[in-house]
This record gives structure tokens, sequence and C-alpha cells, in this order.
């Protein structure tokens, strides 16, 4: 259920920028840590070098000690690591139930048949969307787009699950019952990268904090301590607020 | 319960089918038998692309390298074996061209196929001239029309029957994922590589067979015969005019298209490239998803 995630001196450039810069961190089995930072700071660049969507140009990443740094995406996923994208990516050929089976099927377990469709429908109700796994999921709300995601992302039954920008985009009741969820995960000891501009979740899930600007790490620690720090305020808000 | 009767209905057709030569004229026995051919080579190219969305202009490749090699070794060994050596240069041919092309995505993989399809035709060529030093062969199978009929109906429900299982297996689930989105299918943990690797050989292989099969119906077999780019694109329509993403779509495109195309071939053979365009654009405007498909968005129409 969880995982220690290890990540050292993790570079990557695109052309002539440098999206990642020497970024390095540990999350502790069971942690669900908070990874902050403005726009276009490497956040999401980072994600996709763990999940091995995209290919590292330096640094190490490593999962309970086993090295994945060079792992092609679906070996990741079978060492444990699942993810949301930040732009929702539903399956439109599939129903919202396949969409769930696909990563049962393929996961660590690798369930299939009677199971299977047992398991995505219990994956789908722990989302909130039980009974309703014929639908096809060009018909799904975004919120409910957001929880297929996130049902997807649990069928293969990750250690390390990195949820990138998963509560963005959500009206406050809903961004509850989001909070809600996850932290439903996090009594269950799945170890959690979180992604998030919304400081009201980070604050509510996450017990520490890594902040990014221009792809280097600039100040990690506990939430209330970072949050406050000048650099941090800076790098938000531009230099006047500081 | 309903997947039994359907097998035993398939079983009823496909015994019926079997026997239709005895009843038949010759005529007509051939008319079935090229039919047969091309519901398998459409069924069996919307295996890969029909998920996959990699659409495949090589099709001609494969059933002429099948027809080739029948050609080659039918007077050296016997028939089985040369089916088998057949099989066995498709599937490398298959691996070869999988690895190095499957990573192509979009209209780059259309292109690369289309170009295989003539280098295979030229290499052939070229080899015949300046190496064996025969230009055209001579096959002598002593086979009849029905006897051909048979073998590619025999292959043409192996096909079915192959098609059917993967669509209900695991392989089908990450074969339509990856289709849509290969990031997901990847992040989900499917191989997508190999996966789309696996299917594409077993396309490819079942294609090599059709054209292996066929290849005593022409006696007299040249490259510009049996690589004709046209069996390429009559594939592709009818699998797209049935619907390449159904198990009977392909079927259901292949049979009326066959029988227009024998008769436009007759009846206005100077312009059939230019109808066959027509018709290729008509039914990628008019109905993408195929003929079934659109049944289907009718009678859910209807119904509201
Ligand atoms: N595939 C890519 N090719 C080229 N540049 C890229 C690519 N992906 C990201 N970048 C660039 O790398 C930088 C970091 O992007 P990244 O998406 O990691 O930022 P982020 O912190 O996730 O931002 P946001 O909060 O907007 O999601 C940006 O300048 C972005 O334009
Ligand atoms: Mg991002």
């Amino acid at each position: 259920m969880s995982a220690k995630l290890e990540i050292a001196n993790l570079n990557k450039r695109f052309g002539g920028l440098v999206a990642v810069n020497d970024v390095s961190f540990n999350l502790e089995p069971g942690e669900v840590v908070g990874l902050l930072g403005p726009n276009g700071s490497g956040k999401t660049t980072v994600m996709n070098m763990i999940s091995g969507a995209l290919a590292c140009d330096g640094g190490i990443v490593r999962i309970n000690g086993t090295d994945i740094t060079k792992m092609k995406p679906h070996k990741v996923a079978r060492h444990g690591v699942a993810r949301t994208f930040q732009l929702v990516r539903p399956l439109p050929t599939l129903n919202v139930s396949e969409n769930v089976m696909l990563a049962l099927a393929f996961g660590k377990q690798r369930h299939w048949g009677r199971t299977a469709r047992e398991m995505a429908e219990d994956k789908l109700a722990f989302v909130g969307l039980a009974g309703r796994g014929q639908e096809k999921v060009g018909d799904l709300t975004y919120i409910d787009q957001k929880r297929l995601e996130m049902a997807r992302a649990l069928a293969s039954d990750p250690d390390l699950l990195l949820l990138d920008e998963w509560l963005a985009g959500l009206n406050p009741s809903e961004l509850q019952i989001g909070i809600d969820l996850v932290r439903h995960l996090q009594d269950q000891g799945m170890t959690i990268l979180l992604v998030e501009h919304i400081m009201e979740a980070v604050r509510a899930l996450c017990s520490r904090c890594i902040v990014m600007s221009a792809g280097e790490i600039i100040a990690q620690g506990a939430c209330s301590k970072v949050l406050q720090e000048a650099s941090v305020i800076k790098a938000y808000l531009g230099d006047d607020h500081a | 319960m309903k997947t039994s009767y359907a097998f035993i209905l398939a079983g009823g057709v496909l015994a019926l089918l079997a026997t239709a030569p005895v009843f038949i004229s010759d005529y007509w026995t051939g008319v079935l038998l090229g039919m047969t051919g091309y519901v398998t080579l459409a069924t069996a190219w919307a295996l890969f692309s029909g998920p996959t969305r990699y659409v495949s202009l090589a099709t001609v490749a494969f059933f002429g390298v099948g027809a080739y090699t029948v050609a080659v070794l039918n007077d050296i060994m016997p028939y089985p074996l040369v089916l088998l050596c057949a099989a066995g240069i498709g599937i490398t041919m298959a691996l070869v061209v999988g690895l190095s092309t499957l990573r192509l995505a979009g209209v780059y993989f259309v292109i690369f196929t289309f170009g295989l399809a003539e280098l295979v035709r030229q290499t052939v060529s070229w080899w015949e001239v300046n190496v064996t030093y025969t230009m055209g062969r001579y096959v002598f199978l002593p086979f009849e029309g029905r006897h051909i009929y048979w073998q590619l109906l025999a292959l043409a429900a192996v096909t079915f029957l192959i098609s059917w299982s993967i669509g209900r297996s695991r392989i089908g689930l990450a074969l339509k994922a990856l289709g849509d989105d290969e990031t997901v299918a990847a992040h989900s943990g499917v191989d997508v590589t190999r996966i789309k690797l696996l299917l594409f050989v077993i396309s490819s292989t079942i294609i090599t067979l059709v054209g292996a099969i066929q290849a005593p119906r022409w006696t007299y077999i040249e490259p510009s015969i049996v690589f004709n780019p046209t069996v390429s694109f009559m594939t592709l329509i009818m699998a797209l005019l049935g619907g390449a993403m159904r198990l009977w779509g392909p079927l259901v495109g292949a049979i009326p298209l066959f029988l227009l195309f024998e008769w436009l071939s007759g009846t206005f053979p100077d312009h059939f490239s230019i109808i066959l365009g027509l018709m290729f654009i008509l039914i990628v405007f008019v109905m993408p998803n195929g003929v079934l498909a659109k049944f289907d968005s009718l009678r859910k129409g209807s119904k509201l």
C-alpha cells in the first residue's frame, strides 16, 4: 500500500529551456506531500519523469529502493505508481467501467472477467460514480471525469499516487468532496504526491510541501512554515510583496 | 446463452457456404472465392488497424509476398509446407516492419506502409530480372476453384474466431485504449509497443496466407499482378464501410463492395480507379465509423 519515493538530482531540458534543474526530494511511506510552484515551474515535468512519460536528462528515481529512472510507463505502473493527468484524459471508446477495468487488467494484480467488473464497480463507488459504469465518458460532467480519472488511477492498486492538480476546477462543495476522498486514501496509508494550486487543499492534506520555481526547489518543509517564507511569496506574487 | 446461439448460427452458415460449390456454377464459385478472400483481408486488416487506428496500406505487400512464396516454392515442397513457409515469412516481415514503424504516428505510418508495398514490389521485380532471370512464374497446383475457396473459407473462419476472442480479452480492451490515447494506456500498465506488434503480426500473417492460398488461381504470377496497390485500397475501403471497430463490420462492407467492384471493373475497366477513389472519399465523409455504427445511431435516434 505504501511506497518510499526517492528522487535525486533530476534534470530536464526542452531545447534551451531548463524545465527541471537538479531537483531532489524524498517521500516517506504513507506521506502526503504537496508540490507547489507558479505556472511553468516544472511540477508536471517532475511527475512525468517519475511516471516514465518523459525520459530524464539526468538524475535517479527510486521506488522502494528500485531504480525506475529508465523504465517505460507501463513498467513504472507495475511498480505501483499511478497518476492522474492535469487535463483529464478519459478514453472515449471505452465506457466508464471499461476505463477502470483497463487499469485493473494491466495493473499489478491483472484482474479480469467477473472479478474485474466487480472491482471496477467498487472503485467507481469509492469515487462517487456508483452504478454509472455503463455510461459513455463523453456524457460525464467535468467533476465526474475527474472522479473517473481517480478511479482509473486507483484501479491499478498503487503504492504511490501522483495527483496533478486533480482538485483544480471544482466548485467549493465539490472541492470538499475531493479533499475528503484524498484524505481517505491517506488514511489507508497511500503515499501521495500532490501538485496543487489550491492552498486550502494543501493545508488540509499535506504535512509537508516542496516549492518549485523556474525548475528549482526554492523551499521545503512543514506547510505552515514554508508558505510564509519570503522567497516563496516572491515566487508566487512577485517582488513587491516580499 | 446468446453466444452459443450465435456460434450455432455461424456454424450453420459456414456449412452452407462450404457446400455451395456443389450446387452453383464454377463462375459463381469463383465470385464466392474472391469475396471470401476480401472478407478475410478486410477482417484481418481491421484486427490491427480498427482499434489502433494505424491505417495500413501494406496489405498488398504481405498479400503479394504470400503469393510469391507459393510461386517460388510450389514445385520443390509439399503444399502444406509451402503454406507454413509463407506464414513464417509473413511473421518475420511483420516483425521487422512492426519494430521499425509502429513508433510512427498518423500519416507517417500510412505513407510508410504505402512505400513499403512499392519497395517490396520493386525488390521482387529487381530480384527476378537480375538474379533469377525469370520475370513471371507459373504456379502448377492441382487445385480447382472450389479447393481454393474451401481453404479461404477455413482461413476466414479462423480469422473471425481470432477477432472474436481478442475482442473479449484484455488485449482487446488494451487495443481500444491505446487507439484512444497511448499515454494513458501505457500509464495503466499496457505494454503498448508489444501489443501493437502482436496484433500487427497476427493481422499480417493472415493477409500473407490469403495471398498464398489464392496464388494457384492465377496460374501465372508476376509482381504487377500480385503487388497491385488496388488490393490495399479495396481492403481499406471495405473495412471502413462496414466499420473497422466491429467484428462483423469488415464482412458487411466487403460483400457489397466486392460485388460492386466486380461489376464496375467489368463494365468500366478504364475508369475503375477513379470510381474507387470517389467511393473512398464518400465513405470517409458520410460514415467515418462505418455502416453498422450508422445503423446503430439511426436506431437510437429514432427511439428518442
Ligand atoms: N513537452 C514539452 N516540450 C517543451 N517544453 C515543455 C514541455 N513540457 C513542459 N515544457 C515547458 O517546461 C516548463 C515547465 O512546465 P511544466 O508543465 O512542468 O510546469 P508546471 O509547473 O506543471 O506548470 P502548471 O502549473 O502551469 O501546470 C514550462 O516552461 C513548459 O512550457
Ligand atoms: Mg502542470
